[in-house]
C-alpha cells in the first residue's frame, strides 16, 4: 500500500472511526447502536495505537505512541480512583474495604509513573528524541488540572452545603499541580531543561486558550442555530378545556386509584 | 445553591477557573522572560482547529436531536453550513502567507498538525478532568452521611 494511503487509513480514518463510534456510543438511544459505537472507538483506538508499528515513516505515529505511553497511567488512575468512590456511602453495589486499598494503590502508582515520565527515565522518547505530543500533553495537563481544581473549589463552595472538606481537598490538588509547574520551571529534568519546559507551558497555554474560545464560539452557535429553528416552530395546538363530564371522571379515576380499588 | 444570582455565579466560578492560572503564567513569564515566539500562531491555530472539530461533533450530535423533533433537517443544514464556513476560514487564514504557519511544509500537513496536536490537548484535558473529578468524587463520596436535623413543630 501506497504511504499516503497507509497514513489515511491506519491513522486520519481511524480517528474518525474513533470519533464518530464514542460519538455514538455516548449520545445514541439504542442499544445496538451503542454497542456499534462502542466496538468502533474500540477499533479505531487500537488503530491509534498501533501507528508506531503500521505508519514507522510519518512522524504522526508519534501521537499514537504517545497514547500507548500515557495509556497505562492513565487507565491506573481512572479505575483507582472508581474504586475509592464506590467503596464509599453508595447505596448500591458498594465496593469492599480491599477494593478502596487496591484504589488508592493504583493512583499513587498512576500519580508516580506520571511524574517519573517527566523526572526520571520513563519519558516517552520517539524516535530519537523526546517525543514531540509528550511536551505538549504534560504541561497541557499540569495547567488545566490547576485551572480545574481552583475552579472545583468555586464550584463546590457554590453548590454544596457544608463542604468545606472538598474545598480544601481542590485548594490541595491545584497546590500539587502548581507545586509540579513550579518544580518543571526551575528545575531541570533527565530529560527536560527548565527552559524548554518554561516556553512549552506558555504554549500549552496559548493553546487551551484558544480551544476555549474555539469551542465557546462553536457551542454559542449551535445554541443559536437550534433557537432559530425553534422559533420557527408553529405554535402547538391549544385544546379546549376539559368539561364537566370529563373532569368527573377523571376525579373518579383518582378516587379509585388513590383508594386502591376499594368503594370509598 | 447559594442565594446570589446566576450571572454572579457563573463569573465567580469562571474568574476562580481562570484567574488563577492566567496570573501563574504571567507572573513565570514576568520572571523566566522566554521566548513565546509562536504563542499567537499556535492560539489562533489551535482557536481555528477547535471551532471546525467542536461543530463537527456537534453537527453529530445533531442526528440526537433529530430524532427527538423528527425534523432534522433544517438544523442540521445550519450546522453543516458552519462547518464548512469554518473550514473554508482555516484554510483561507493557512493560505494567507505564512502567519500560521510552523514547521510545516504545506497547508494540509499544517491543519493536520494542528488536529493532532488538539487531539494531544484533549487527552491531556480528560487526564486532568479525571485526576480532579475522581479526587472529588472519592472525596463525595467517602464522607460520613450527612443526617438532617428537622426542627420540631
Amino acid at each position: 500500500m501506497e504511504e499516503a494511503m497507509q497514513a489515511f487509513v491506519f491513522f486520519w480514518l481511524a480517528g474518525l472511526v474513533f470519533l464518530l463510534g464514542s460519538l455514538l456510543a455516548f449520545f445514541s438511544k439504542e442499544a445496538l447502536r451503542r454497542k456499534a459505537g462502542l466496538a468502533m472507538t474500540v477499533v479505531g483506538f487500537v488503530s491509534l495505537l498501533a501507528t508506531p508499528w503500521t505508519l514507522s515513516f510519518s512522524p504522526s505515529s508519534a501521537f499514537g505512541h504517545l497514547l500507548g505511553s500515557v495509556l497505562g497511567p492513565s487507565v491506573l488512575l481512572a479505575v483507582g480512583f472508581y474504586q475509592i468512590a464506590f467503596s464509599g456511602h453508595v447505596p448500591v453495589g458498594r465496593l469492599s474495604k480491599q477494593d478502596r486499598l487496591l484504589g488508592v494503590v493504583m493512583v499513587i502508582v498512576g500519580v508516580v509513573w506520571f511524574e517519573a515520565m517527566h523526572w526520571w527515565s520513563l519519558t516517552p522518547t520517539y524516535p530519537s528524541g523526546v517525543n514531540p505530543y509528550w511536551l505538549i500533553f504534560w504541561p497541557t495537563m499540569l495547567l488545566f488540572g490547576f485551572a480545574t481544581a481552583t475552579g472545583a473549589f468555586a464550584f463546590v463552595g457554590v453548590v454544596g452545603d457544608r463542604r468545606l472538606r472538598e474545598q480544601r481537598l481542590m485548594l490541595v490538588v491545584a497546590g500539587f499541580f502548581l507545586t509540579l509547574m513550579v518544580l518543571g520551571a526551575t528545575s531541570d529534568g533527565p530529560s527536560i531543561e527548565r527552559e524548554r519546559f518554561v516556553s512549552e507551558l506558555l504554549l500549552s497555554a496559548a493553546d487551551l486558550f484558544g480551544v476555549l474560545v474555539g469551542a465557546s464560539a462553536a457551542v454559542v452557535l449551535f445554541f443559536l442555530v437550534v433557537l432559530v429553528y425553534e422559533r420557527q416552530q408553529p405554535e402547538p395546538t391549544t385544546l379546549a378545556p376539559p368539561t364537566a363530564e370529563q373532569l368527573e371522571r377523571a376525579t373518579a379515576t383518582v378516587a379509585h386509584h388513590i383508594s386502591g380499588g376499594k368503594e370509598a | 445553591m447559594n442565594g446570589s444570582s446566576p450571572n454572579r455565579t457563573l463569573v465567580r466560578l469562571s474568574a476562580w477557573s481562570l484567574l488563577p492560572s492566567v496570573g501563574f503564567i504571567v507572573i513565570l513569564w514576568w520572571f523566566t522572560q522566554p521566548s513565546v515566539e509562536g504563542a499567537l500562531v499556535r492560539f489562533v491555530n489551535s482557536m481555528l482547529t477547535s471551532f471546525t472539530l467542536f461543530s463537527f461533533m456537534l453537527l453529530v450530535v445533531l442526528f440526537t436531536y433529530g430524532d427527538a423533533r423528527k425534523r432534522p433537517i433544517a438544523p442540521m443544514v445550519g450546522v453543516f453550513a458552519m462547518v464548512a464556513i469554518s473550514t473554508g476560514l482555516t484554510v483561507f487564514f493557512l493560505s494567507q502567507g505564512d502567519f500560521l504557519m510552523e514547521a510545516n511544509a504545506s497547508v494540509r500537513a499544517q491543519y493536520l498538525s494542528n488536529i493532532i496536536r488538539f487531539g494531544t490537548t484533549v487527552a491531556a484535558i480528560l487526564v486532568s478532568a479525571v485526576v480532579v473529578g475522581g479526587t472529588l468524587l472519592a472525596s463525595i463520596l467517602n464522607s460520613p452521611p450527612k443526617v438532617i436535623h428537622f426542627e420540631e413543630e
